[in-house]
């Protein structure tokens, strides 16, 4: 078999919010995403995958890396909307299926990953983080995360054997587009985007969850406090939040930053069970204000598993193993 | 899978060391810059959130923000004018377009907290209460100035509002915003003091070394990068290897932040958060918002050179502050469009008051000339 | 320090003088700080901060990074927010590392801000050749900075002068630099412990003199002195000044001199071309033209940079003898 072109796309606005501040996370800066970006492609050509294709972007994070292989990989460069914004990572996913990479890899936060899913609802991800404050993303040493990737393009395993599709959120919104979470759909009393980082437990209305991990940190740990929810469990979690609680739940809502937060309902959502309310509120999706939406807009989330696919790195790495692919 | 393809992959990285000498473009050549987390601290609680628990910022804190932001583009775009036309004299840095930084940012400061500017500085002083006609006698060189007519445009300050000056030096104005934060901690004050400073200015070894020190003393001093892309007519890929100023926070021991520059709430969030930590002790704070200027460096067309392209500037001006913050507070209630069209007009007014009152001032005397060059006893 | 009834003078040497000025300071103004490279817990490179750590804390006795442009920002920022920093630039060279925050800032912010900024700020720094330094820490550039105005350059030659020109400079409510010399370090005279003031703009006439007016700058006064008394010897008797202050200057007490000598002499450490002596000559010339029977003669250093070998440096460094041959030349001996 021919082997397969592994896509890239580097955030180069992850890792550098508000959250910086308030939550104690570093400014994760982009040569290091560069240099990140290098080790996963170091371990992809080593695994025998040497086909990317790459999102540009202005600070040229994958293009750096991919510049030092030089004729070492065969590259498409992808270009980039150019517009410092979401949209960038909207289209750029959209562009990249044309070219249709086995796999692509993610260097962002929960939302770099969520715009990615945005553009290309079917692909397949292998998310790698960038900063503290991350669910989706795997915290994983990039070299072995690319050498999954070259694994896979260079057909050392199949999809089949390693992708697992995940939960998602979609969100309709009545009169505009719809919207996606992969991790938490938050309904907050802002009035404003903003900065767009979730910081005050206060304005809380209600966290809708694709998993609930007590492990984590951020939405999906208000509610793997008070009842886990697994990746694998065919149901979300619904959090409705009041001035009086059942359940008064101690949870870091951002790295470093633990708010005791009062949960009154907390409801095991089964795939297609609909969440319906209406504005004026603000909707966060994976940890971001996203939607101003208007009195009396009507909204509709459900959590089902007709999301994305996620690579997983751990069992292509045995597979390799046994398969001795590198022996 | 073929055990040729096999080999021929693992043959790759020895091959890949080689060609890194290729490497033509400055990225790969950085070095990886050091990660410096911010020092554990106890955490301060949101500026933004407090004495408006659960329900965020009040509806007088929004309507002050849009009336800073419309008095600047009113200003600006009125004194750009006059400058076109040849009635005011000298050379005018206008602020159109990044209004929502200054607003933000003036929003959590009182007349107590000092500010330094820079050369692009009317926004910063309009923000900070700066009335309209002492600016344009200021602005027209007239005696009844803010500066008595002798600092003009770039040099435009008042002391009582905590502005210490405009400043003709690119770089000129961090190096005294960290000595005023450290007179405050000095005091013994909760005053802070904010250095404006484009990303012209952050290749300044002046800004450097105020950061540095900045930090070192853990000053009540917040840097707000405006990075509006261009330091005078170089882009900013041609004026440094990097595109995040803030990326440099964490080699001087700070955080590092961007915001939306062109997003007044999130100007206003992210400064909240960095003044907050000022005041209560947590040390200085690199914010880079960014943004954007509709106008040229100098004036309104300027040298009328071709540095950019027009498609660029209409694609910032779709995202521009006020028109977007209006529709918003429109949308939230909290003023109509025939409220915002009056407050509109009510500003028209105020300034072409304002500009009579410049132009029928009289200019300082020639008495006037050596007078304050020192500071004389008793003068 | 001794008990102030003791019947003998208290002698003391520059660099304690200089000490004496900056903790007379902090002791009377509450909202000085003394702000340098090395000088808290070192005691500054020349040992005259020594002991103010101790007495004053580190909140009033700052030791700052190297970084002469933030450390000028600081004392214009402080200062002009309320507080009447000391600051301390190592050597005099070190201006090039911050002479925007100098001459653009400080020397100008209140004449820009229409009077409504005060600059209370007072640096302290070290000029002059003699130490093997070389060129880059050796120069005496005080005509740059008496060049800018809202500045004020003050030069003292002797230890009684540092200390009260130290403290006049503090209680100034401009920026004033208070030019030191490194040679004159161990000089020792008389000293008074009270605190007093040595004013700012007023020259004074260290030996009255009839045949020639040397004016002489900083250390630059005690080769003078010694070259009057060579003088003398041959029957001249030449009167010399102590400028003190190079901005603002005293003409005055310059052309009253004159008038009376009809000769002049300017002598400075600083490269004649551009130094300061051209700008007192012009004045003279300008003010007392028809009292001269001389052409105004200038001794100092030539116009190269200060060299290293100490058998250059000596040639190149103004001292008595060359003025006692540049006195003879204008009284055509």
């Amino acid at each position: 078999m021919t082997v397969q072109t592994i896509g890239i796309v580097a955030n180069p606005a992850s890792g550098k919010d508000v959250r910086r501040l308030v939550a104690r996370a570093s400014v994760f800066d982009n040569r290091e995403k560069c240099a990140i970006i290098r080790r996963a492609l170091s371990g992809a050509i080593n695994a025998g995958g040497y086909k990317f294709a790459f999102l540009d972007d202005s600070h040229n994070i994958a293009g750096g890396a991919l510049l030092e292989l030089g004729e070492d990989c065969d590259a498409e460069r992808v270009p980039s909307l150019g517009t410092s914004s979401v949209l960038d990572t909207i289209q750029g996913a959209r562009s990249l299926k044309e070219i249709n990479p086995i796999a692509t890899l993610i260097l962002g936060g929960d939302g770099t990953s969520r715009a990615f899913v945005k553009g290309w609802r079917d692909s397949v991800l292998l998310p790698l983080s960038t900063g503290t404050n991350n669910v989706f993303p795997r915290m994983s040493e990039a070299t072995v995360a690319g050498a999954a990737l070259g694994v896979l393009a260079a057909g050392g395993v199949s999809l089949k054997e390693v992708a697992v599709p995940v939960k998602i959120i979609d969100v309709e919104i009545e009169g505009e587009s719809p919207d996606l979470a992969l991790i938490d759909a938050v309904v907050t009393r802002d009035k404003f985007i903003g900065s767009r980082a979730l910081l005050d437990g206060d304005m809380i209305n209600r966290i809708l969850l694709t998993r609930a991990e007590p492990t984590a940190v951020g939405m999906t740990a208000v509610g793997g406090l008070i009842r886990p929810t697994p990746e694998d469990e065919d149901a979300g979690l619904h959090l409705t939040l009041g001035r009086t609680g059942k359940h008064q739940v101690h949870a870091p809502i951002a790295p470093g930053l633990y708010e005791t937060l009062n949960v009154h309902k907390v409801e095991v959502t089964p795939f297609g069970k609909v969440i319906e309310f209406k504005g004026p509120c603000v909707l966060a999706f994976d940890g971001e204000r996203e939607r101003e939406i208007q009195a009396g807009q009507t909204v509709r989330m459900r959590v089902s598993r007709t999301g994305p696919s996620v690579l997983d790195i751990e069992k292509t790495m045995h597979l390799a193993a046994s398969r001795k692919v590198f022996n | 899978m073929a055990q040729a393809k096999k080999k021929a992959a693992a043959k790759k990285p020895a091959a890949s060391k080689t060609v890194t000498k290729a490497t033509k473009k400055s990225v790969a050549k950085k070095p990886a810059a050091k990660k410096v987390v911010a020092k554990a601290r106890k955490a301060p609680r949101t500026a933004v959130k407090k004495g408006a628990s659960n329900k965020g910022p009040s509806n007088a804190t929004l309507k002050s923000l849009h009336l800073k932001m419309l008095r600047i583009r009113r200003f600006e775009e009125r004194a750009g004018k006059l400058m076109e036309d040849g009635k005011v004299p000298g050379a005018l840095h206008l602020y159109v377009g990044q209004e929502a930084v200054a607003s933000g940012v003036m929003q959590h400061l009182s007349n107590e907290d000092w500010i330094t500017s820079t050369h692009r500085g009317h926004g910063h002083l309009v923000a900070k209460g700066g009335e309209f006609k002492p600016m344009f006698a200021e602005l027209f060189g007239r005696s009844t100035g803010y500066c008595n007519g002798k600092g003009g445009s770039m040099h435009i300050s008042n002391m009582d509002l905590g502005m210490l000056g405009a400043n003709g030096i690119v770089g000129g104005g961090p190096p005294i915003a960290m000595g005023a934060a450290f007179s405050n901690q000095f005091k013994g004050n909760k005053n802070v003091s904010i250095a404006f400073f484009g990303d012209g200015a952050s290749n300044e070894g002046s800004v450097h070394e105020a950061a540095n020190m900045a930090a070192l003393y853990k000053l009540p001093c917040v840097f707000v990068c405006e990075n509006n892309g261009y330091g005078e007519y170089t882009p900013q890929s041609g004026h440094q290897a990097i595109v995040d100023v803030a990326d440099r926070a964490s080699g001087y021991g700070m955080p590092g932040v961007i915001c939306d520059g062109m997003d007044v709430m999130a100007v206003y969030e992210a400064a909240g958060e960095a003044i907050e930590r000022a005041r209560s002790g947590g040390g200085p704070t690199l914010l880079e918002c960014k943004t954007y200027r509709y106008y040229d460096h100098v004036g309104i067309r300027g040298m009328g050179l071709t540095y950019r392209t027009d498609e660029e500037v209409e694609a910032w001006k779709k995202k521009d502050a006020i028109n977007s913050f209006e529709k918003r507070l429109i949308q939230l209630g909290v003023m109509s469009r025939k409220q915002l069209d009056d407050l509109d007009a009510k500003i028209g007014e105020e300034l072409e008051e304002a500009i009579v009152y410049a132009s029928d001032s009289p200019y300082p005397t020639p008495g006037q000339l050596l007078e304050d060059v020192y500071y004389v006893k008793g003068a | 320090m001794s008990e102030a009834k003791k019947p003998e003078p208290r002698v003391l040497p520059y660099v304690l003088a200089i000490n004496e000025g900056i903790r007379t300071v902090l002791r009377e103004q509450d909202d000085s700080f003394i702000a340098g490279e090395d000088v808290a817990a070192a005691g500054s490179v020349y040992g005259y901060c020594g002991g103010l750590l101790d007495e004053f804390g580190s909140r009033r006795v700052i030791d700052t990074p190297i970084s002469e442009k933030g450390i000028m920002g600081l004392g214009v920022g402080a200062s002009a927010t309320g507080c009447r920093p000391i600051i301390d630039l190592m050597f005099m060279d070190f201006l090039g590392e911050c002479m925007d925050e100098v001459a653009n800032q400080m020397a100008k912010m209140r004449f820009m801000f229409g009077g409504k900024a005060t600059l209370p700020v007072t640096v302290l720094t070290m000029g002059g050749a003699g130490g093997g330094m070389a060129a880059q820490h050796s120069q005496s550039l005080e005509a740059w900075l008496a060049h800018l105005p809202g500045m004020k350059v003050v030069m003292p030659s002797d230890a009684y002068d540092a200390k009260g020109m130290i403290i006049s400079a503090c209680r100034d409510d401009n920026p004033v630099f208070v030019v030191l010399n490194k040679q004159s370090l161990a000089m020792s005279m008389e000293v008074p412990e009270e605190s007093y003031e040595v004013p700012i703009g007023e020259a004074i006439v260290r030996k009255q003199g009839t045949d020639l007016t040397i004016v002489a700058f900083g250390r630059m006064v005690h080769e003078a002195l010694d070259a009057a008394e060579q003088l003398k010897e041959v029957g001249l008797n030449v009167e010399v000044i102590d400028a003190r202050s190079v901005q603002p200057f005293d003409t005055a007490t310059v052309v009253t001199s004159i008038k009376k000598t009809h000769r002049a002499l300017i002598v400075h450490e600083a490269v004649k071309f551009g130094g300061i002596g051209g700008e007192i000559t012009a004045q003279i010339q300008e003010e007392a033209f028809d009292y001269l029977d001389a052409p105004i003669m200038r001794v100092a250093a030539p116009f190269s940079p200060v060299p290293f070998s100490p058998a250059l440096e000596k040639l190149y460094i103004p001292n008595a003898a060359g003025i006692v041959a540049k006195v003879k030349e204008t009284l055509e001996l």
